[in-house]
């Protein structure tokens, strides 16, 4: 009885049966996150904060949770204590700190087996070294990553660009910002918003360039950012950062969400070289050749064809942005052939990809929020705390918005910014963690258990980088093949689940998992149970 | 080259010794204390200078009768470029504070050819035309109260405002009053596009363009228009026959072939779109989407050289215009380099 009515859930196309609640209360995390005025804001620095973090610092096999603060608070890690409930030990693990944090990535830079993480700032950045989970310590400067001026700094994403087994660090930078020079609102064209006085920019503020650090395999990083050719775009208003081999050539590809400019995506060339090519590979602009405000992005194989596509949130009177990789890292704008070009009235930040009921086909969440407060006073439709959007992958190519019917969760309305995902209490369904400006952060979580089977694998690199970030995955079952790859960064300034996760609908087998490691090693695991987590290590 | 004169006639002013009313008159003129001005330089000797400054300190002074033919004198003969903007600008502003509008629009056209980017005479242009259309609404206003047209630019005004629910309230008022007037659908289904961001207001729209091709079928972008509406909606092969039908109408309508092309190339028929989207450019040279759309189009078909010099194309296109990202602001914060 029990298994043909999981049999009716999943194929009920358009319509799965879900409900996500918001538990964060429930769960402890009771903080809130302060990040510049909440009635109104003075500067653009105010409106871009901040990331969040599922990461296992302890390697006990849960996620923990890490938030980012702009300053009056400070960033916070809660431990997963394993029954739903998590427990502060900011002060503990030494990772009290205060400024205008902004993103949050993970990684195992030294490869001592324990997930680092690193911090970005309107200031200087820092890189926290994982003490094998018994606290963090502070290695910027011994790491060689102190900042030689003040930076905007934003989106963040360890990555092995030269796949030497050391993870290198990309660091985008959104623009040139302090406070005695930035024009108050309503004093320049670029300060106004519907006949409103708001915070100026980014248009009329200075741009500024990314940055590259190579790993030097000794603990230090060395800036690569000219020779590399990262710095050489210098127009764009960089955000969010998506890492992934987007033209299956076994390197490391870098896509950077820009606002109000044209997206980047640099191709690694194999000789330590990148090249902007997003404008001919088509995910730069819309369908228009028109540049969007791009916030956070998030890469999946949606459609099964075995190629990333990429998914960007954008601004309020724009599209949300989907672009179908259409092979070797070409793409065409399949916003509205998938059916995601309906929502235009939400500011979108956070953002990924996951598959919520299990299907085998990857769903998308998108948490938003405008940037300015004063909005509000307008009366239109355009608000400054906004609901979430789901929507349901038809497995035809197809999306249908679901917010409505998703439960609570995903309607209560927050200045939402960065968004991770991931399973914190390893049952099969996938959680989110978004951090809202000024507020706790929401732990959304489905009230119930999702029909299908699920797979959460977990990879340890070997010769290749420990995190096995880069490594990318194929799993066979039920007769469907999907792809993913392990990634630092992502989604707005945000750090997901390191492990991959797969929903396997009936499959009660998985006949077959396929990954391709960063060192070039090609594995192949066969006939492996489900529902469960599975750890493999690079043979 | 405008301080320059200034100087230069200040410096020669200066010459002429401390006490010589024309000097002071033209000082206090600076200053703007016209009184002295005034008094000074009607006990100052004639000459060009003092016909000048006394006319502009009339004008000044509100006296534009007796101003006006001194100054379009000036303004007509005056070899010094600096003192016939003054006079120009002076007799601009008379005509305009009389009303005359008519005599002030030759003023004004000129002052814009010989001094194209002066923010002053930009300034008074923006205030004539401002003003004159603000006498013609009222008039308007009183003297047809009741007719559709008072509320069909009531709702272009709050359209300018951002003031979508009460755009599309007036064009709804002026569609009552008179149903077989054309545009007013075509408006209000773009206000109401505009007005809200839910789904449901598309088929709203789509009702009034509709609307609007039942009054005028001939109208090319009433039906591209529903195309639109229809493509957002799921409905790509619907969409198309109205992309078609615009550009049956409208054989040039360049966002009609461009839309069309976008079909061609979803369906993998390159040949057919490249086609279009040629002729798109070959209409519209400049138009950005047009470039970018033909990029990706032989890109897809296979021919990267032709891709890359749509690219260079819509590459200088792209460029900001001059001035709005200066040096200084680039640098900005960057370390002083190094010697």
């Amino acid at each position: 009885m029990i298994r043909w009515l999981a049999i009716a859930a999943l194929c009920s196309v358009g319509a799965p049966l879900v409900d996500f609640h918001n538990v964060a209360r429930e769960a402890g995390l009771t903080d809130s996150f302060p990040n510049g005025g909440a009635q109104s804001k003075q500067y653009i620095l105010e409106t871009t904060g901040s990331g969040a973090a599922f990461l296992d610092y302890d390697n006990d096999g849960l996620l923990d949770i890490f938030l980012v603060s702009g300053p009056g608070g400070s960033n916070r890690l809660y431990h997963n204590l394993g029954n739903g409930k998590f427990a502060d030990v900011t002060k503990q693990m030494g990772l009290e700190h205060t400024g205008w944090g902004q993103g949050v990535c993970a990684g195992d830079y030294d490869n001592d087996g324990y997930t680092d993480l690193f911090v970005t700032y309107w200031g200087g950045n820092v890189l926290y070294r994982n003490l094998a989970g018994h606290g963090f310590e502070d290695v910027t400067a011994k790491a060689h990553l102190q900042q030689d001026r003040v930076r905007y700094n934003t989106g963040c994403a360890f990555l092995d660009y030269n796949n030497d087994g050391h993870l290198d660090l990309f660091v985008a930078n959104y623009l040139k910002f302090d406070f005695a020079s930035t024009p108050k609102p309503g004093e320049n064209a670029y300060c106004w918003y519907r006949g409103l006085p708001v915070a100026c920019g980014p248009r009329g503020l200075p741009f500024d360039r990314n940055i590259l650090y190579r790993n030097n395999g000794d603990g230090t990083f060395t800036d690569v950012s000219e020779a590399s050719g990262i710095a050489r775009p210098s127009r764009n208003y960089a955000l969010g950062v998506l890492t992934g081999d987007f033209n299956g050539d076994g390197l490391t590809d870098i896509y950077v969400a820009c606002d109000q400019t044209p997206s980047i995506l640099y191709i690694n060339r194999g000789d330590g070289t990148f090249a902007d090519e997003a404008v001919m590979r088509g995910t730069a602009f819309d369908d228009s050749g028109k540049a969007l405000s791009g916030m956070g992005a998030t890469a999946a194989d949606y459609d099964g064809d075995g190629w990333p596509d990429i998914f960007r949130s954008n601004f309020s009177d724009e599209r949300e942005t989907l672009y179908h990789n259409r092979g070797k890292g070409e793409f065409d704008d399949a916003t509205l052939a998938a059916g995601m070009a309906l929502n235009t009235r939400f500011v979108g930040w956070g953002c990924g990809f996951f598959d919520f009921d299990n299907d085998g086909w990857k769903d998308l969440l998108l948490v938003n929020g405008h940037v300015f407060p004063e909005v509000d006073r307008l009366g239109i439709d355009v608000r400054y705390r906004d609901r979430a959007v789901l929507y349901h992958n038809t497995g035809k190519g197809k999306f249908v918005d679901i917010s409505e019917s998703a439960g609570p969760g995903i309607l209560e309305r927050h200045a939402a910014r960065g968004a991770a995902f991931g399973d914190y209490d390893n049952d099969g369904a996938m959680e989110v963690l978004v951090n809202n400006q000024n507020e706790p952060p929401s732990l959304l979580k489905q009230s119930g258990k999702p029909a299908g089977n699920w797979v959460l694998l977990k990879l340890v690199g070997v010769k290749s980088n420990r995190s096995a970030i880069g490594a990318r995955v194929r799993v066979a079952a039920g007769g469907l093949v999907q792809s993913d790859e392990v990634r630092s960064g992502g989604s707005y300034l945000s750090q997901n689940d390191l492990r991959l996760h797969f929903g396997l609908g009936l499959a009660r087998r998985i006949e077959r998992i396929e990954i391709d490691w960063p060192s070039g090693v090609h594995q192949v695991e066969k006939d492996l149970s489900v529902n469960r987590v599975i750890t493999i290590r690079e043979r | 080259m405008r301080v320059i004169s200034a100087v230069l006639l200040l410096a020669a002013v200066a010459a002429l010794g401390q006490e010589n009313p024309l000097q002071q008159g033209i000082a206090a003129f600076h200053r703007g204390d016209y009184g002295s001005a005034l008094t000074s330089l009607e006990k100052a000797p004639d000459g060009a200078a003092r016909r000048v400054f006394l006319a502009l300190t009339r004008a000044a002074m509100g006296q534009c009768d007796a101003a006006q033919p001194e100054l379009a004198e000036q303004f007509d003969k005056n070899t010094d470029s600096d003192l016939r903007r003054l006079a120009g600008l002076a007799l601009a502003q008379c005509r305009l504070a009389a009303g005359r509008y008519d005599e002030a629009l030759p003023v004004v056209t000129r002052l814009k050819a010989l001094y194209p980017a002066d923010a002053d005479v930009l300034y008074q242009a923006a205030r004539l035309h401002m003003k004159a259309w603000n006498d013609t609404l009222f008039e308007m206003f009183q003297k047809v109260p009741g007719s559709y047209r008072v509320n069909q630019v009531s709702a272009e005004i709050f359209e300018i405002q951002e003031r979508y629910p009460e755009a599309a309230a007036e064009y709804r008022k002026a569609i009552a009053k008179n149903p077989a007037a054309l545009n007013l659908h075509f408006r209000l289904g773009r206000v109401l596009l505009l007005e809200s961001h839910a789904p449901e207001s598309l088929a709203l729209a789509r009702r009034e363009f509709e609307a609007e091709l039942a009054l005028n079928p001939g109208d090319a972008v009433a039906e591209y228009e529903v195309g639109q509406i229809l493509l957002t909606s799921q409905q790509p092969a619907e969409a198309m026959k109205h992309f078609e039908r615009a550009a049956a109408l409208s054989p040039d309508f360049p966002e009609a072939l461009e839309a069309i092309a976008k079909a061609r190339m979803d369906a993998k028929q390159y040949a057919e779109a490249i086609a279009l989207l040629e002729r798109v450019v070959r209409l519209e040279p400049t138009s950005e989407p047009a470039h970018y759309s033909l990029m990706l189009a032989y890109r897809n078909a296979g021919r990267p050289a032709d891709a890359a010099r749509e690219q260079a194309a819509l590459d200088k296109l792209r460029q900001a215009p001059e001035g709005e990202f200066t040096d200084f602001l680039k640098r900005l914060g960057e370390k002083a380099p190094k010697p």
